[in-house]
């Protein structure tokens, strides 16, 4: 008989409901695209961030096919701050994405890959004034969140000679709750109106679009549906009140993956729309509330839906204690430095290989010497191993983007191709990486 | 509690009559608990478990303590 790990588990009837004991449920991942985590482990070290070129070509493509069997004229904006990462930004632009940006650094790092300025959508609420003005140079789509950013346009067209064209930033009510209004100006109140008359006024900015961002991870397809058609209702107020021709709409992002929100009790496969039933609710709007001859160019910036569900965490056991709560407490190599969206998902989280034994109520803890360092309170999971790989999913979107340099180095990443072949695509921090740009006074040196 | 309560059946399923609590048990944890019935100690525990499966006592050493510490946490005197 093969060793097992001592168990003991007290029964508590009430964990035996109608969807069975989670006593021995176990869910195992061997392995991505066919490599096993074991071998990437091994290879590159753990933690190691993994993400699929298969997996982010089919989403796309499958979204991209849902609007345009819908719609004549779509582009797709690829998020810059979802997953900046040179190689996932090439993967979107190879299949034909621009680049949606919401900094001056963003900005840079899409013209440092290639993309020329026309092909950049500029967003946010702080745009530096000489950002902008390279900006409108570059022939960037500018969109305009606020009243000074409108008077920062007219003095660089003013200083370039030129009329610049722009888009505003519009929010409104589309059920969602909470509302963003955060950024851009309100619908319903008559703010975007207002915002378009005052560049109407001094003739140095005119408008070609109409953008709004109504939230994120959205489950109700229909929102998009009420943000279309009342962009497309203001179009058609401005159109015909100042003269402009809209040439694009850009709905913005925010369409969900299927990662799993805390506090919500179906699995993502029943609540998360399809990417159907998104693009049939925008462009069924645009047809409903088309009052031109011409369709507008529809814009969309969608990021966590497209690489949410390509991206993996390998992490891996160091050790186990017992918490006087009798939960097991497993300290994983990666924590919450390196998973920021631990926060508001319970991720999948997959074993390397069947182990032996039943379940028992646990916890997932980082290496962080930090109380908060938690990837998962309560899961039940068999004993586990040292080293035993574990794989965390959906990590595509928002958690290399956000993740921290903070007590330890961040990790290597890595691409498999659409041949399975492995490319480095980061480098693991090392110590030249942190005191990178860093100054220490002459006085302060020590053996001195 | 005392361990003697605990009666575990061919199915690894312990049981305690006078409470009903009942427990879910896998083969080394009934090893274990046959053992400490019987007086065993903790190092004679690891000891005759490392010989049997050829596993490392240190290894064995944080399976057991962490063993004793779950019995303990419910509530059985050890």
């Amino acid at each position: 008989m093969s060793y097992q790990k001592p168990t003991i588990n007290r029964v508590d009837f009430a964990m035996a409901s109608k969807y069975g004991s989670p006593l021995k449920t176990q869910k195992i991942r061997e392995n991505i695209n066919g490599i096993s985590v074991r071998e990437l482990t091994e290879k590159y070290g753990s933690p190691l961030f993994v993400y699929s070129q298969k997996e982010i070509e089919n989403k796309y493509n499958t979204l991209y096919n849902a609007f345009s069997s819908r719609y004549p004229n779509i582009q797709f904006g690829w998020s810059y701050k979802t997953n900046y990462l040179n190689a996932i930004c090439n993967i979107f632009h190879k299949l034909g994405s621009i680049a949606e940006v919401v900094s001056e650094f963003e900005y840079e790092k899409a013209r440092n890959l290639g993309i020329e300025g026309k092909n950049i959508i500029f967003n946010g609420p702080y745009k530096p004034k000489e950002a902008l003005k390279i900006a409108v140079q570059e022939g960037a789509k500018i969109h305009i969140d606020h009243l000074f950013e409108i008077n920062d346009l007219e003095d660089i067209a003013d200083e370039l000679g030129v009329t610049i064209p722009v888009a505003i930033r519009v929010n409104m009510d589309t059920g969602i709750y909470p509302q963003w209004s955060r950024f851009g100006f309100n619908y319903e109140s008559g703010e975007a109106y207002e915002a378009v008359r005052r560049i109407h006024k001094n003739k140095k900015l005119y408008l070609t679009g109409l953008h709004s961002h109504i939230g994120t991870f959205m489950l109700d397809a229909n929102a998009y549906k009420l943000e279309t058609a009342k962009l497309m209702q203001l179009k058609a107020q401005i159109e015909a009140d100042f003269g402009y021709e809209i040439e694009y709409i850009d709905i913005g992002g925010g369409f969900a993956s299927k990662n799993h929100l805390k506090g919500v009790y179906q699995s993502p496969e029943v609540i998360v729309p399809t990417a159907d039933d998104y693009a049939e609710a925008i462009t069924s709007a645009i047809y409903e509330n088309n009052k031109s001859e011409k369709l507008p160019k529809l814009y969309l910036e969608t990021g966590r839906h497209l690489v949410d569900e390509a991206g993996y965490l390998l992490t891996s056991v160091w050790g186990y204690k017992r918490f006087p709560d009798g939960k097991k407490g497993y300290i994983l190599d990666a924590g919450v430095n390196l998973l920021y969206t631990a926060t508001w998902y319970n991720f999948n989280i997959e074993l390397d290989k069947r182990y032996e034994g039943i379940n028992e109520p646990s916890m997932l803890n980082g290496p962080l010497c930090m109380n908060i360092d938690i990837i998962n309170e309560n899961i039940m999971l068999p004993a586990l191993e040292r080293g035993t790989v574990l794989t965390i999913s959906p990590v595509g979107a928002y958690n290399y983007t956000q993740s921290m340099q903070f007590i330890r180095y961040r990790p290597k990443v890595v691409l498999i191709d659409n041949d399975s072949n492995v490319h480095i695509i980061k480098d693991d921090d090392d110590l030249s990486t942190i005191n990178y740009k860093e100054r220490l006074p002459e006085y302060l040196e020590l053996n001195k | 509690m005392q361990l003697n309560s605990l009666i575990i059946d061919e199915n690894n399923m312990g049981f305690i009559p006078s409470t009903g609590a009942t427990f879910q048990l896998n083969e080394t944890g009934k090893e274990i608990l046959s053992l400490l019935k019987d007086g065993v100690d903790k190092d004679t525990i690891v000891e005759t478990l490392s010989k049997k499966y050829n596993i490392d006592e240190k290894e064995l050493f944080i399976d057991v303590s962490d063993f004793l510490y779950k019995l303990k946490i419910y509530g059985f005197e050890i």
